[in-house]
C-alpha cells in the first residue's frame, strides 16, 4: 500500500508535489512526512550518495528514485514489494518529466506542480493492491535490479547528516573559540609589555618634563 | 516667532520630543533674521506682509496695527480704547466665515490695549532679562518681539473660539500649557506671547503637518492644570470686559500648532510674520466650514422644537461618503477597500481613547474586488525567504526604512534594525532611497502579495473542493432543480481548474452517498438509515476529481432532482448527515454547502420548533432565539475549521428552521447565511441562481488564516464577523472571498503613546484556487492624535457604523433587542454629549445640536441600525428566521453594501424611463441618480420608484401613474394582483429602459442579486411589508422616525450636557 508520496527537487529541497489526501490512513502522517522532508534536506546537502534507496522507517519504508536531480519518493507498508514501489516511482518520473520537465529547474515557489497531484492519485490507485492481474505481472518482470538497491534504517540515513550537522559545530565552535584564545593572548602579551615598560617610560616622562620644566623656569 | 523664546528656556527640559527643539529653534533662526539685527527691521515687516495678502484686507490693517502696537508697546504707549471692540468683536463668531473676517481687527485693538495693563503688571522688562540669555544674541530682538505677540494672541483668541478652536480643543491646550509651564516661572508674560504663535502656524499646520500635534501634546499634557490657574488671572487681569476667561485661552489652543508651520517655513522669515495675518483667517475660514457647517444644519437655534426641518437632515444621499484624508496624507496606504479605520487619528492615551465613545477600531476586507488596473502585485522572495522583522514579524512595507547604505532597515512599527539579506541589497540613493525602489512593489504599494516559501505551509495546498448536502425531504419548491441547473451550469467555472474536487450526499430521514469513480457511466447511490452511527461506505470516490468525473457527475445532477420529485419523507436528518460530510471531507478540507429546507427533526442535532414562541418576546429569555439551542452545532463548527472547511448555510423554508442554530455553521466557519423565505424556484430563482453561482465561482482563499498587526502600545483586542479565532489574534478562516469583511477594536496597552504614528498591518495567508500559498498584506499608517476634535475629524461613519452594527447585532445575542437599540443609541449620545462639550464653552449653542462633519450621518445610520430587519421592533416585526439570517449576514457584509442595506437607495425613475437616451450615456451623467430620503413624503403617487438595498429592488407604482406607462411596464395584467406579476421585457421603450436600469444596478454589485418585487401604492400588506416599513425615516409601529430620533439623541445630549 503506498502511503505518501512525494516529489521534491534534489538542489535545495524544495517539494514541487504531493499526493493528494495523503496520510488518511496513516495514524501519525505528519511525523512520517517530516521524517521524508529531512531525508530531502539531506539529499540536497549531498550527504546521501545513492540516487535509489529503501529507507526504514516504524512499519514502514521510504523508497525514493533520484532522475534528473528529482526525487520521488513514496512511503509504503514494509509488507509491499519493493519492485512494484519503485515501478510507482518510475511511472511518476515519466509522467513528470513529460509533463514538466521543462520548468523543474525554473519552479520558484514550493509545490509549484502541486496540479500533478491528480496524476499521483490516480496512479497509487492503480498499485493499491498488489494483487490485481496488472501488479503481477509487473513483479514477474525484471525490469530493475531492485535487490541492489540499498536498505538502510532512516536513523542511519538521518543520523549521517546529525553527525555531520554536529562535527561541523563542533568544529566551528573551536574555530570561534581557538579565535577568542588567540586574541585573549595578544591582549595578556600587551598587557605584559606595558606592566614591563610602563614604570621605565614614566620615570622616563617625568625626566623629561623636569628638563623642560627647567628650561621653562630658567 | 517671537513667541517661542519664552519657550526656550522650556527646551531643555524636553530634550525628549523631537519636535519641541526644533520648533523653537527654527523659530529663532528665521526671526532672528529680521528681528534680531535691528527692531526697525522687524517693525517694517509685518506691515508690508499686510500689503502683500490683500483678501483679508481687514486682517491685514489689523497686522498693521499690530506692528504699530508693537512698537508702542515697548515704550509702554497702550491703546487703551480697545476695549469696547473685543467685547463686542467676541459674540461675532459663531456666525459664518463672512462676519470672522472684519471681527479680528476691533479685537485686535483689544488686544493692544492688553499690553499696558500687563508691562504694568508683570514688568516686561523685569521678566525679559531673564529671557535674553537664551536667545543670546536675539536680546533685542525678544523684547521688541513681544509686544507684538500679545496683540495675536488675542486677535486669534476669538477667532479660534469660534471657529479654530474646534477641531481640537484638546489637544492645543496642553502644548500651550507647556510651554507655559516652563516660562510661566519666571514670567507670565510670556504665555500671552506663546500664545500669539499658535493661531499662526495652526492653520498651516492642518495642511501640512497632520502627524504634528500629538508630541507636542504629550509633553504638554503634566503641565495643564497649571496652567489654567495661572492663566485665568491674567485674562481678567488685562481684559476685564471679556466675559469668557477660557476664550483667550482657548485662542492659543486654536494657534497652538504653528510650530509645524513655522518650521516648514523655515529661510522665509518674513513670510512667517506675515502668516499670523493672512494665513489665519484663511484657515478659520476653513476651521468654520469643516465644523460649523455641519451644526448650523443641526437645527434652528432657539426654537429647536417646533424649528426643526426635516429636509436640512443630514442624509447619506450620495452612498457611502468616504474621507480619503488619511490617503492624502499617507499615500502609500493600502486602499481603503481593505482597510478602513474608524477614525484615522489614532488616540494618544488611553484617557483620550476613554473619551471617544465610539468604536475605535478597523473594517478589513482582506480580498475586496479591487478594479482593473489595481490588482495587488505578487512578490516573489524565492530563496531570499520573506522578508519580515525580526521581533513583531511585520512584513517589508513601503514605510520600513533602510539605512547604513541599504544594509539595514528600520521596522516601522517597532523602529527595530533588521539586516537586509544579501540577495535582498541594494544600495541608497542621495536622497536615502532604495536605487531599485520602482521594481520592488512591496516598498511601494500598501498591498501587496507574497508567494510564501515552505514554511508557511503545514501541508501541501489544498485543492479547491466543493461539497454539497442537499436536503431531499419532500421539497415542493423547485429548489432541487434550481440548484442541480445551477451547480451543473457553473461546473466549468468552478475554480481550481484540473484539481477542483466535488462530491455530494442528500438527505431525508436516510442518508444518500454517490460513488461517482470516474470508470462509472452513473453515480451509485448508497443509501444509509443508520443515524446513530454514522459511517462513510466508500473510502474514496465520495469526493472526486471534477474533471476526472465529469460526466458521472453531470448524470447526477441531471438525475437528482427527478428522483426526489416524488419524495413524501418529511423527516430530515440533518446532523447526522453533516457529520458524515466532515468524515468526507475532513482530509482536504474546502467548502461545504448546505440547502436546507426544513427543521432539523432526526439524529443527533435534532432541533425543535422554539421560534414563534410569542410569550418570551420581551422577557430576559429572549435572546436564547438567537442562539444556538444544540451544542452539537458549535461543536461541528468548531471541528470544521479545524479541517478547513467552510460551511454556507442555504435555508428555504417558509416554516422556522431555526437558522439561529443552523447558521452557527457559517458564523463559526467564515461561512455565509443565504435565506430564501418560502422560496418558489418562480419566483427566486434568479436569486438563488445567482446567488449559489457566484458563491462557488468566485475567487476564494482556502484554508487561511488571518493576522492584523500595529505598532506598539496598540492592540486589537475583539474581533466581530463570521470566522473563529484560533489563537488570541489569529483568525481561522477557512475560505474568504471578497464579500467578507471583519471588523476589530483596538485598546491602548499603554496610558501614553509616544510614536506620532501607528502602523496596521493585516496579513492574511492563503491557499488560491491556482494551488499557491500567498500571503497577502495590507499596510496602512495613521497618525496618532493629542486631541478629541482631531479623532472627530478623521471619523469615517462608514467603519463606524460597520463596526457598530457587528457589536449590537452581537449585544443581541446575549440580550434582548430593546437593549441592544439602546446601546445603540446610548453610544451615539454619549458621543456627540463629548463633542458638544468640547465646544459648549466657546460658543453659545442654546438650542442647537452639533456634531461634527465627518459624523453627519451617524444618527441617521444608527437608527437605520434600529430599525434593520436584525433588530428592529419585537416578535411580529420580523420572522425569528429572517431575522437571524439578516444578523448573521450582517456579521460578514463590508462597509459598502452594509451602508447601503441600512440606508437604501431611493430614487424616482419614471422620468428617466420616458427618456429616450440610451444607457451609456446615461451611466455618465449621475446627476438624475440622486437619492431620495427615506420618507414615504418623499413618493409621489404619480411616479414609479425604485428601493434598492442592495439584496432586493422594491418597485412602487404610485396610484396615480398613468395605466399606459404600467401596462407598458407590466404588459396585460398590469391591473391584476402585484404579487403575481412578475417582470421581464417587454417590447417596447420602457420596459428596456426599466430592464436595462435593473441590470446596470446588479451589475454594479454582483455579491447578491437584487430580485425585483412590484408594489403598487395602497396595496396591503404587500406595500407596507416591503417599503413601508423600510422607510427608515418615517415613524413606523411604534419606532422613531428620523426627526424624533435627532430630537430624542438632542434632548440626552443635553443632559448632563
Amino acid at each position: 500500500m503506498v502511503k505518501l508520496t512525494m516529489i521534491a527537487r534534489v538542489t535545495d529541497g524544495l517539494p514541487l508535489a504531493e499526493g493528494l489526501d495523503d496520510g488518511r490512513d496513516v495514524p501519525d502522517a505528519d511525523f512520517y512526512k517530516q521524517q521524508a522532508k529531512s531525508l530531502f534536506k539531506n539529499l540536497s546537502m549531498g550527504q546521501i550518495d545513492a540516487s535509489r534507496m529503501s529507507v526504514e522507517t516504524g512499519p514502514y519504508v521510504f523508497h525514493y528514485n533520484i532522475e534528473g536531480r528529482v526525487c520521488y519518493l513514496t512511503m509504503c507498508d514494509r509488507s509491499y514489494p519493493k519492485k512494484l514501489a519503485f515501478q510507482y516511482l518510475e511511472d511518476l518520473k515519466n509522467e513528470f518529466e513529460r509533463v514538466n520537465g521543462s520548468q523543474i529547474e525554473t519552479a520558484a515557489r514550493p509545490y509549484a506542480f502541486i496540479k500533478f497531484d491528480t496524476f499521483i492519485q490516480k496512479t497509487k490507485k492503480l498499485y493499491q493492491d498488489t494483487r490485481t492481474q496488472r501488479n503481477i505481472t509487473k513483479l514477474n518482470d525484471e525490469l530493475y535490479e531492485v535487490h541492489q538497491i540499498m536498505t538502510r534504517n532512516v536513523q542511519e540515513v538521518l543520523g549521517v547528516g546529525e553527525k555531520l550537522d554536529q562535527v561541523s559545530q563542533m568544529s566551528s565552535r573551536l574555530t570561534s573559540e581557538s579565535r577568542i584564545y588567540a586574541d585573549k593572548a595578544r591582549d595578556l602579551n600587551r598587557q605584559a609589555l606595558i606592566r614591563k615598560w610602563a614604570p621605565v617610560a614614566i620615570v622616563i616622562g617625568v625626566v623629561i618634563l623636569l628638563f623642560w620644566a627647567k628650561n621653562k623656569i630658567w | 516667532m517671537g513667541t517661542e523664546y519664552p519657550n526656550s528656556p522650556a527646551i531643555p527640559s524636553r530634550p525628549a520630543s523631537p519636535f519641541s527643539v526644533p520648533q523653537s529653534s527654527t523659530p529663532f533662526k528665521s526671526s532672528g533674521p529680521v528681528v534680531g539685527p535691528e527692531a526697525s527691521a522687524f517693525r517694517h515687516a509685518p506691515p508690508s506682509s499686510s500689503q502683500i495678502t490683500p483678501p483679508s484686507s481687514s486682517y491685514g490693517s489689523m497686522v498693521g496695527t499690530e506692528a504699530s502696537a508693537f512698537r508702542t508697546i515697548p515704550s509702554g504707549m497702550p491703546n487703551g480704547a480697545a476695549r469696547p471692540p473685543p467685547t463686542s468683536g467676541f459674540p461675532n463668531m459663531p456666525p459664518a466665515a463672512g462676519p470672522y473676517q472684519h471681527f479680528p481687527a476691533p479685537q485686535f485693538s483689544s488686544i493692544a490695549q492688553v499690553p499696558p495693563p500687563r508691562t504694568s503688571l508683570a514688568g516686561q522688562p523685569v521678566l525679559w532679562p531673564p529671557v535674553r540669555p537664551v536667545s543670546g544674541s536675539f536680546s533685542t530682538s525678544p523684547v521688541s518681539l513681544n509686544p507684538t505677540q500679545p496683540p495675536p494672541v488675542q486677535m486669534g483668541s476669538p477667532p479660534q473660539s469660534g471657529s479654530m478652536v474646534q477641531p481640537d480643543p484638546v489637544a492645543p491646550r496642553s502644548p500651550i500649557d507647556s510651554q507655559f509651564s516652563a516660562a510661566r516661572a519666571t514670567m507670565q508674560l510670556s504665555s500671552p506671547t506663546a500664545g500669539s504663535v499658535y493661531p499662526v502656524a495652526r492653520p498651516s499646520f492642518q495642511s501640512s503637518f497632520p502627524g504634528y500635534i500629538s508630541q507636542q501634546t504629550t509633553a504638554g499634557a503634566q503641565a495643564q492644570p497649571r496652567q489654567s490657574l495661572a492663566f485665568h488671572p491674567k485674562p481678567g487681569g488685562y481684559v476685564p470686559p471679556m466675559p469668557a476667561a477660557s476664550s483667550p485661552y482657548f485662542a492659543q489652543q486654536g494657534g497652538y500648532a504653528a510650530p509645524p508651520s513655522v518650521a516648514s517655513q523655515l529661510g522665509h522669515p518674513r513670510e512667517q510674520i506675515r502668516h499670523p495675518g493672512s494665513t489665519h483667517p484663511m484657515a478659520v475660514m476653513q476651521g468654520l466650514v469643516e465644523d460649523f457647517s455641519s451644526f448650523s444644519i443641526g437645527s434652528v437655534p432657539g426654537s429647536f422644537d417646533s424649528g426643526l426641518d426635516s429636509k436640512v437632515l443630514p442624509r447619506p444621499l450620495e452612498g457611502d461618503l468616504e474621507r480619503n484624508t488619511l490617503s492624502e496624507m499617507f499615500p502609500l496606504n493600502c486602499s481603503s477597500r481593505y482597510l478602513r479605520l474608524t477614525t484615522s487619528g489614532i488616540p494618544n492615551s488611553q484617557s483620550l481613547a476613554s473619551r471617544w465613545h465610539l468604536p475605535l477600531g478597523a473594517v478589513v476586507c482582506p480580498l475586496a474586488e479591487a478594479p482593473n488596473g489595481e490588482e495587488v502585485p505578487v512578490v516573489n522572495f524565492a530563496q531570499t525567504g520573506i522578508i519580515r522583522c525580526k521581533r513583531c514579524r511585520t512584513y517589508v512595507n513601503p514605510y520600513v526604512t533602510f539605512t547604513d547604505g541599504g544594509r539595514k532597515w528600520r521596522c516601522n512599527s517597532c523602529a527595530l534594525l533588521n539586516d537586509v539579506p544579501g540577495e535582498y541589497f541594494a544600495h541608497l540613493d542621495a536622497s536615502g532611497r532604495r536605487i531599485d525602489l520602482d521594481q520592488r512593489p512591496e516598498l511601494t504599494k500598501g498591498s501587496v502579495e507574497f508567494i510564501a516559501p515552505t514554511d508557511y505551509m503545514v501541508r501541501p495546498p489544498m485543492p479547491p473542493l466543493y461539497f454539497f448536502l442537499i436536503d431531499v425531504s419532500a421539497v415542493r419548491s423547485g429548489m432541487l432543480e434550481v440548484v442541480a441547473q445551477t451547480i451543473k451550469s457553473c461546473l466549468d467555472n468552478l475554480l481550481g481548474f484540473s484539481r477542483t474536487q466535488i462530491g455530494f450526499i442528500t438527505y431525508d430521514s436516510t442518508l444518500h452517498f454517490y460513488n461517482m469513480k470516474s470508470s462509472l457511466n452513473q453515480p451509485q447511490m448508497m443509501v444509509m438509515s443508520d443515524l446513530d452511527d454514522v459511517f462513510i461506505p466508500l473510502p474514496d470516490d465520495l469526493v472526486v476529481n471534477l474533471s476526472e468525473s465529469r460526466t458521472v457527475v453531470d448524470a447526477f445532477l441531471d438525475s437528482f432532482p427527478s428522483m426526489f420529485q416524488e419524495n413524501t419523507n418529511v423527516e430530515s436528518a440533518f446532523g447526522p448527515a453533516l457529520r458524515a460530510a466532515f468524515m468526507v471531507m475532513s482530509q482536504l478540507g474546502g467548502k461545504l454547502l448546505i440547502f436546507q429546507h426544513s427543521l432539523p427533526s432526526l439524529g443527533v442535532g435534532r432541533l425543535r420548533l422554539r421560534g414563534d414562541d410569542i410569550r418570551v418576546y420581551g422577557t430576559d429569555k429572549e435572546h436564547i432565539l438567537r442562539i444556538p439551542e444544540d451544542p452539537f452545532y458549535k461543536q461541528m463548527a468548531a471541528d470544521f475549521t479545524k479541517n478547513q472547511v467552510a460551511v454556507n448555510v442555504y435555508g428555504f423554508s417558509d416554516k422556522y428552521t431555526d437558522l439561529a442554530t443552523l447558521g452557527t455553521l457559517a458564523k463559526y466557519t467564515g461561512g455565509q447565511v443565504y435565506y430564501y423565505p418560502s422560496f418558489q424556484a418562480a419566483v427566486h430563482k434568479d436569486k438563488l441562481c445567482h446567488e449559489l453561482a457566484r458563491d462557488i465561482t468566485r475567487e476564494t482563499a482556502w484554508e487561511s488564516v488571518m493576522r492584523i498587526r500595529c505598532g506598539k502600545g496598540v492592540r486589537f483586542t475583539t474581533y466581530h464577523g463570521n470566522f473563529m479565532l484560533r489563537s488570541t489574534d489569529l483568525i481561522a478562516l477557512p475560505a474568504v472571498d471578497c464579500d467578507k469583511a471583519y471588523a476589530m477594536q483596538l485598546s491602548l496597552e499603554e496610558t501614553l503613546l509616544t510614536s506620532q504614528t501607528v502602523y496596521f498591518q493585516v496579513a492574511l495567508l492563503y491557499t488560491s484556487s491556482s494551488g499557491e500559498r500567498r500571503i497577502r498584506v495590507h499596510t496602512a499608517a495613521a497618525p496618532v492624535v493629542a486631541d478629541l476634535g482631531e479623532m472627530y475629524r478623521m471619523a469615517d461613519t462608514g467603519a463606524i457604523i460597520s463596526l457598530f452594527t457587528r457589536l449590537a447585532i452581537e449585544k443581541t445575542l446575549t440580550s434582548k433587542l430593546e437593549e441592544a437599540r439602546k446601546s445603540v443609541q446610548l453610544r451615539i449620545v454619549k458621543a456627540l454629549r463629548e463633542y458638544r462639550n468640547l465646544h459648549a464653552v466657546q460658543h453659545r449653542l442654546g438650542g442647537r445640536m452639533i456634531y461634527p462633519e465627518s459624523l453627519k450621518c451617524l444618527p441617521l445610520y444608527g437608527l437605520a441600525i434600529c430599525k434593520s430587519i436584525a433588530l428592529r421592533g419585537g416578535y411580529a416585526n420580523a420572522q425569528p428566521d429572517e431575522r437571524c439570517a439578516a444578523g448573521y449576514t450582517m456579521m460578514a457584509l463590508p462597509v459598502k453594501k452594509m451602508l447601503k442595506l441600512l440606508y437604501p437607495q431611493l430614487i424616482r425613475i419614471d422620468e428617466y424611463l420616458l427618456k429616450k437616451t440610451s444607457l451609456a450615456e446615461d451611466s455618465k451623467d449621475k446627476g438624475i441618480w440622486k437619492g431620495l430620503p427615506l420618507a414615504a413624503g418623499s413618493l409621489d403617487p404619480q411616479g414609479l420608484y425604485l428601493y434598492d438595498d442592495g439584496f432586493r429592488f422594491v418597485l412602487w407604482f404610485g396610484s396615480m401613474l398613468s395605466p399606459d406607462r404600467v401596462k407598458n411596464l407590466l404588459g396585460e395584467n398590469f391591473a391584476a394582483d402585484y404579487s403575481k406579476v412578475s417582470l421581464r421585457e417587454l417590447d417596447n421603450e420602457i420596459s428596456r429602459n426599466l430592464m436595462g436600469l435593473l441590470n446596470k444596478y446588479r451589475e454594479s454589485d454582483s455579491s447578491y442579486y437584487q430580485l425585483s418585487y412590484l408594489v403598487r401604492q395602497g396595496e396591503k400588506p404587500r406595500e407596507g411589508y416591503f417599503l413601508l416599513t423600510n422607510l427608515i425615516e418615517d415613524p413606523v409601529g411604534g419606532a422613531n422616525g428620523y426627526l424624533d430620533w435627532i430630537m430624542q439623541l438632542h434632548r440626552q445630549v443635553q443632559q448632563n450636557a
